[in-house]
């Protein structure tokens, strides 16, 4: 559904996206990661049909997005990380306007904009001015407004930012209606326990580079050979300290007081010989293994992995 | 017509201006000076003179200077944030992924921030009926000046909404663009005269006195320039006497046509997201 080949794209000297290569299959749910500035709304912008690649393809439910914009703005809803809305309309008045602008007949809008309403939970707000709604309302009739002509790719650009807690969670539910739905879905965020509930793959760019790709429980610390490890003592703290800092394979030490996180690059045999260490120099150790991975660690640990 | 209400951008607009109460009372407001005005000058002229129907003409000179400046104020300025607005509020790219081409939107936009300014014209029309009373002008000039004012009114539109698609900001967009009016209004008559003078310093023998304004290229700027025009139109002079070859507004109607389809056409261009090269070459 979505093809990248060799994408690339320079502001001026910066390289924004070197080579991309990416490709989401039909009803496939794919989370974008990666950290500020990495590339990830360039590459949105590009398949969105806002930005020229300098160089490589890209191609939306088949269509060329340089070459043929108008299929691909048919098949595709977009919604920006940062988006308005407009003074003086009202909520259905708003999503009238972007109906109309699709040249979806007049007849079929009202009962459209009542289900996209209901969709998103906005029905009690119909009637509202569009400026007057909070942030995750605005975010979530965004989400409404990129549905009005039932495009097949939704591509999503951290539609969850900005949004308390709950709104999260309920923002969730509705991309989980839409995959039910069977949309191809580009997502992302920073936010990551978020995509790894909701997406069948991840793909995690940094610097422009596509460096990790795959279901989400392929892309995980193991398999690039780093492990997070916890570690935790009930005495002789700072000794502690001395001796993990020393040890080689030990990287992005983190003293959380009660305990130590840290990744390791090393082999098994190489963490037993840590342990040993530890306890050779009289360290009470209570905890020493594996930190139950969480997405976060592997945003960390992978990002961080290939800048060094 | 139906293609007007049917067209998305231009009803989403409509409804966004004129839902506010502050265009009314900016209409009012501009109704209520002009009439203030009118009715001041009236009253004074009473004072001084007795002053018979059908002879004044100072009351409409007047009138149509007043109108004339608005225009130039008004216009520049209310397309001159209509695509920058759209950036700022950010809600451009959204509007671009949808299946409104750049030209629609841009033509829609023009005649949008023109609708207030046109119905601000339309509304003080009444207001020359009392000047009609006063008399002094033909009704062809007043249809001749009407069209004058459109052709202005379309030109400066458009010139507003060239600049904003060409700036990101509205602020400077909107200084830009009445820069731009500014050299259009006053310039080319400023370079016309210079020039003028010029030629006549440098080859004294050649050209006596304002015998130099006639020849073609600057007769050609002095009828593009708006307040010649306007008043060749009124039947008024001003500056030195030329014998245009051409009919003054006529000339100027079809250089400003001119410019405002490039302009537009240039807008549409520049607000292309991903533009086509027509030229050059893309490996
Ligand atoms: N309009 C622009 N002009 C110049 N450089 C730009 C422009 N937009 C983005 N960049 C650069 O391109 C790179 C990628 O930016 P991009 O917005 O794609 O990052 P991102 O992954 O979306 O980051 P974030 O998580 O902060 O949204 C950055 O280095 C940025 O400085
Ligand atoms: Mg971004």
């Amino acid at each position: 559904m979505i093809l990248t080949q060799q994408l690339t794209k320079h502001y001026g000297k910066v390289e924004a996206l070197h080579e991309l290569n990416l490709n989401i299959e039909k009803g496939k749910v794919f989370g974008f990661i990666g950290p500020n500035g990495a590339g990830k709304s360039t590459t949105m912008l590009i398949l969105s049909t806002l930005l020229e690649p300098t160089s490589g393809r890209a191609y939306v439910a088949g269509y060329d997005v340089c070459k043929e914009p108008k299929a691909v703005r048919q098949a595709l809803g977009y919604m920006p990380d940062f988006f308005g809305v407009y003074d003086n309309l009202k909520t259905t008045e708003y999503l009238e306007f972007y109906a109309a602008a699709y040249h979806i007949p007049p007849e079929k809008r009202r009962s459209l904009i009542a289900d996209l309403l209901e969709l998103v939970n906005l029905s009690n707000k119909a009637d509202s001015y569009v400026d007057a709604l909070s942030r995750g309302m605005k975010q979530r009739l965004g989400l409404a407004r990129c549905l009005v002509h039932s495009p097949e790719v939704l591509i999503l650009d951290e539609p969850a930012s900005g949004l308390d807690p709950r709104a999260r969670i309920e923002m969730r539910e509705i991309l989980k209606e839409l995959r039910k739905m069977g949309k191809t879905i580009l997502i992302s965020s920073h936010i990551l326990p978020e995509l790894a509930e909701l997406c069948d793959e991840i793909g995690v760019i940094e610097k422009g580079r596509l460096i990790a790709c795959g279901a989400v429980d392929d892309v995980s610390v193991g398999t690039r050979g780093i492990s997070v490890m916890e570690v935790k003592v009930l005495e002789k703290h700072d000794h502690a300290l001395q001796l993990l800092e020393a040890f080689p394979y030990v990287r992005r030490l983190d003293d959380k007081a009660s305990h130590f996180r840290f990744q390791f690059t090393g082999t098994e045999s190489d963490k037993a010989a840590l342990l040993q260490k530890l306890i050779d120099a009289g360290i009470p150790v209570v905890q020493f293994g594996e930190s139950k991975e969480n997405l976060e660690d592997v945003f960390l640990a992978i990002t961080e992995g290939v800048g060094n | 017509m139906k293609d007007f209400f049917s067209n998305p951008l231009i009803v989403k607009e409509m409804r966004e201006r004129f839902r506010s109460k502050r265009s009314f009372w900016i209409l009012g407001t501009y109704l209520f000076v002009m009439g203030a005005i009118l009715l001041g000058f009236l009253y004074i002229t009473e004072m001084n003179t007795y002053m018979t129907p059908g002879e004044n003409r100072d009351m409409f000179l007047m009138m149509a200077a007043i109108q004339y400046a608005m225009i130039c104020f008004i216009a520049p300025a209310l397309s001159a944030g209509a695509i920058s607005g759209e950036r700022e509020r950010q809600t451009l790219h959204v509007l671009l992924t949808t299946h409104l081409s750049p030209g629609r939107i841009i033509i829609s936009k023009l005649i949008t921030s023109l609708a207030f300014i046109f119905l601000m014209v339309v509304a003080t029309l009444p207001l020359y009926s009392f000047v009609f009373l006063y008399g002094g002008i033909s009704p062809q000039q007043l249809s001749l000046f009407v069209l004058f004012l459109a052709m202005n009114i379309i030109f400066f539109g458009a010139l507003g909404i060239f600049c904003s698609t060409w700036i990101k900001r509205t602020s400077v967009s909107t200084i830009t663009a009445y820069g731009l009016a500014f050299f259009f209004v006053v310039g080319t008559g400023l370079l016309c005269l210079f020039i003028g003078m010029l030629l006549t310093e440098l080859y004294p023998d050649k050209y006596l006195g304002d015998e130099v304004f006639n020849q073609l290229g600057l007769q050609w700027l002095a009828s593009s320039n708006p307040v010649y025009v306007m008043l060749s139109i009124l039947g008024e002079s001003i500056g030195p006497a030329i014998e245009p070859d051409v009919t003054p507004w006529l000339f100027f109607s079809v250089v400003y046509l001119i410019l405002t389809i490039v302009l537009i056409m240039w807008s549409t261009y520049l607000l292309h997201p991903v533009r086509k090269r027509y030229w050059g070459w893309k490996k």
